[in-house]
């Protein structure tokens, strides 16, 4: 409440002697004190925070140092599962001995370092921040000080205004008397404070620096011992470790890790992986290049694996591969299309065990065009197992010698198949024998049959009404009856009738009457 | 994103919760998790050692740089009383060598960190982003390999009513196993010839290191002890019996006691 009070009663004084019109007492003296003191004020606030910065600095370059060395000799030991860096990199063999040691003279300095910091907190950094708040109370003192003075010139200022004044009132008198105690008081407290601040700064400017010199000379040592310490350990590792490092300059240092440079840099820059990805497909076909140009010599060895299976093996037939691109929709058992050179991966299914070339070979031109329903030879040899049948689901027309053609709907009797229809199988039809691929059948018939009508429906693009498709779902599922019932060497008898019914389901030809020409 | 990047990335979240429940057959490859795993390593590795290098590096300078700032103070100190004191001598010896030192180290030290630590592991370092690059298309290309897979086995398992399906399952399949082939090769051959080249590549920079470490000691240590010269003679051993600091002391009480300390 006192201190408010006297706030109050200073405040119109400090105004107006802000705006000049009442003068101030200066005292060049203690100005010049004050400035000094200020400035030793921010120095001693300076070299607190300065110190701490120098002991952060410190510490995280002993830390930082220690890290270095720790993470640089995890990457110079083997890392899970490698072996003998040693053996590989016989060249690295001084640093790779030495990345140890010096891991543990980086943890020992780190452990060093930590009384020296320890040292620096007490009696560097503790006496400053003393010799701070001892700073501290000297401030409080000046601002009572001007506190002071500011009263001292008010009273001073009231004073000589009312002495100056011609006639003076009673009041006048009595104030005047109350004045001149009070200024009496003021100039008391002013000078008492202002002379024991002209006795004591100039003291304490001398103390600090006295105060200084030890601590100055303290820190000096602190500092040194660090170097020293750090010097001593480097010296001591490297006499261990065998390391030239005596008074290099920092070009030398440069100029022999450059001959030491190996080529290295330019290994991995030549690794894949550490390019960018443009586009993983334009990848796949540098690759594929790049594989083609030397499939000569994994051809070989990829074509006899996936062959292997197969007694009597036939080299793939170079132009299979590329035409399939073409009679990919009528042909789809063909090795897709992604796969143009034979090495990659997909090979070629392999052949299954053919007839002898001559058995057909003449026969292949007029076995393309051929009417569909040619007179059956009789002269296949019986089997003597149960024949079987498979329903051609597509047209496949032979593009090799020793292939074997048919329509669509054709009754192929197998004479040889494999377990996968991946795989080109052996059958006969119309009396000839040759090589088919499994996909473009279906083993059973009504299956097969339906498929097949679903799609001719579809092709023909003709409006079919429900009628028609019942019909020909009715006259399949009867179709099919007669086709268990019926022997298997009787295939000559019916399949003009399963050429009708294939068609019966596309009303825009005429049932009865197959066309296979037309197509 | 784009659409079919977006297409892409729902078909393969797809997968991803498939083959969490169990639905998709994960895609197992012993030999390429081995290798990724010791890259893994590496890279932490050298990310550390970027980090700690730089941090030294940082620290050297600031240490240097703040002892620069100490000296600027300590005048400060010595100036409020009398300039020509042996004190006042010293700490300007001290604030000139300290001068040096952090010029020194700016001028002969700093390049060569540059080129033989900083440099090659940044480099190093930034090889990192794109193998990860890699590292994640594959493990895309593996999902989608590993969906086809499914699809086609699917298909064979339970043959389709249209025929056309299965070639193209098919041709789906072996693409994307080819595409996967590919890369996962890539990685599994070239991700250990990385980690092996990393012998020869950092070996000259620790002979750098240590050299420079070394320096660093060195000059601070020359450069600083030949302040000694202006301190009074007996300052080294009352520093070590530890007299400094009862000086101290006992300067701090007396300034203590002074009237204008009283606080009042």
């Amino acid at each position: 409440m006192k201190g408010i009070g006297k706030a109050l009663a200073r405040t119109p004084f400090q105004v107006t002697s802000k705006i000049g019109m009442s003068k101030k007492s200066k005292d060049a003296e203690f100005d010049d004190l004050d400035r000094h003191f200020a400035s030793l004020e921010t120095a001693a606030e300076r070299l607190i925070k300065e110190t701490k910065t120098f002991c952060d600095a410190v510490t995280s370059l002993f830390t930082h140092g220690h890290g270095f060395a720790t993470h640089f000799s995890t990457i110079f030991q083997p890392i899970a599962g490698e072996y003998d860096l040693l053996g590989k990199h016989s060249e690295a063999e001084h640093t790779i001995r030495s990345v140890t040691k010096h891991e543990t003279a980086m943890e020992e300095m780190k452990t060093l370092v930590t009384p020296e910091l320890e040292l620096i907190e007490s009696r560097i950094l503790a006496p400053a921040k003393e010799v701070q708040t001892i700073m501290k109370q000297i401030r409080k003192t000046i601002t009572k000080r001007e506190h002071k003075l500011l009263d001292f010139d008010r009273f001073n200022n009231s004073l000589t205004k009312l002495r100056d004044k011609k006639e003076k009132s009673m009041s006048d008198e009595k104030n005047l008397f109350k004045l001149e105690q009070d200024f009496e008081l003021a100039s008391n407290d002013y000078d008492y404070i202002n002379t024991s601040l002209k006795q004591d700064l100039p003291r304490f400017m001398q103390l600090s620096t006295q105060f200084i010199d030890p601590l100055f000379n303290s820190f000096f040592y602190m500092q040194l011992n660090i170097y020293y310490m750090v010097l001593e350990k480097m010296n001591s590792f490297a006499d261990s470790a065998k390391y030239e490092i005596t008074s290099m300059s920092g070009g030398q240092i440069e100029q022999s890790y450059e001959e030491k440079r190996t080529d290295a840099w330019n290994d991995i820059e030549n690794l894949n992986i550490v390019k960018r990805i443009v586009s993983v497909s334009r990848l796949v076909q540098v690759s594929k290049s790049q594989n083609s140009q030397n499939s000569l010599q994994r051809a070989p060895s990829a074509a006899p694996s996936t062959a292997s299976a197969s007694s009597s093996l036939r080299a793939p037939p170079p132009g299979r591969s590329l035409s399939s691109a073409a009679a990919y929709k009528k042909a789809p058992p063909k090795p897709p299309s992604l796969t143009s050179s034979p090495s990659m991966g997909y090979a070629p299914p392999p052949y299954t065990p053919t007839p002898p070339a001559s058995e057909y070979g003449g026969d292949m031109s007029t076995a393309k065009r051929a009417p569909p329903p040619p007179p059956p030879i009789k002269s296949k040899p019986k089997p003597k197992v149960a024949i079987q049948y498979v329903i051609a689901l597509y047209d496949f027309t032979a593009q090799a010698e020793g292939d074997l053609s048919f329509n669509a709907g054709d009754r192929i009797e197998l004479v040889q198949r494999t377990a996968s229809s991946e795989d080109w199988w052996t059958g006969r039809v119309n009396g000839l024998e040759g090589v088919f691929p499994g996909k473009c059948c279906m083993k059973t018939t009504v299956n097969a049959w339906f498929e097949l009508c679903c799609r001719k429906l579809c092709e023909g693009g003709v409006v079919v009404n429900f009628v028609h498709k019942l019909l020909s779902l009715m006259m399949m599922m009867l179709q099919t009856r007669i086709n268990r019932s019926v022997s298997s060497d009787s295939s000559s008898l019916h399949r003009p009738r399963q050429r009708c019914l294939f068609y019966a389901a596309s009303p825009a030809r005429s049932p009865f009457f197959p066309q296979q020409g037309a197509q | 994103m784009s659409w079919a990047g977006f297409k892409k990335s729902v078909n393969r979240a797809g997968t991803t919760l498939l083959q969490k429940t169990g639905q998709i057959e994960r895609t197992v490859d012993r030999q390429y998790e081995d290798e990724e795993a010791k890259y893994r390593v590496f890279e932490k590795e050298c990310q550390a050692l970027q980090k700690d290098s730089k941090a030294y590096w940082d620290a050297m300078r600031s240490m240097t740089a703040a002892q620069g700032r100490i000296a600027d103070t300590l005048e400060t100190f010595y100036s409020a009383a009398d300039r020509n004191s042996e004190g006042a001598m010293a700490g300007h010896a001290y604030k000139r060598s300290v001068d040096d030192l952090d010029t020194t180290f700016n001028r002969e030290l700093d390049g060569p960190y540059r080129t033989t630590i900083l440099e090659p592991i940044g480099k190093m370092c930034a090889y990192f982003p794109v193998v990860n690059e890699h590292i994640t298309k594959r493990n895309k290309k593996m999902l989608d390999y590993d969906s086809a897979r499914s699809k086609l086995r699917k298909i064979i398992d339970k043959p389709s009513e249209d025929p056309t399906k299965l070639p193209r399952a098919q041709q789906e399949h072996d693409e994307n196993k080819e595409t996967f082939d590919l890369l996962n090769e890539q990685l599994i051959n070239e991700l250990p010839q990385l980690l092996d080249l990393r012998v020869p590549y950092f070996d000259p920079s620790f002979e750098a290191m240590i050299r420079m470490q070394a320096k660093f000691a060195e000059e601070g240590y020359e450069k600083l002890s030949g302040v000694q010269r202006y301190f009074a003679d007996n300052v080294r051993d009352d520093y070590a019996a530890g007299q400094l600091d009862a000086q101290v002391e006992s300067v701090l009480q007396e300034m203590r006691e002074l009237s204008i300390c009283g606080g009042n």
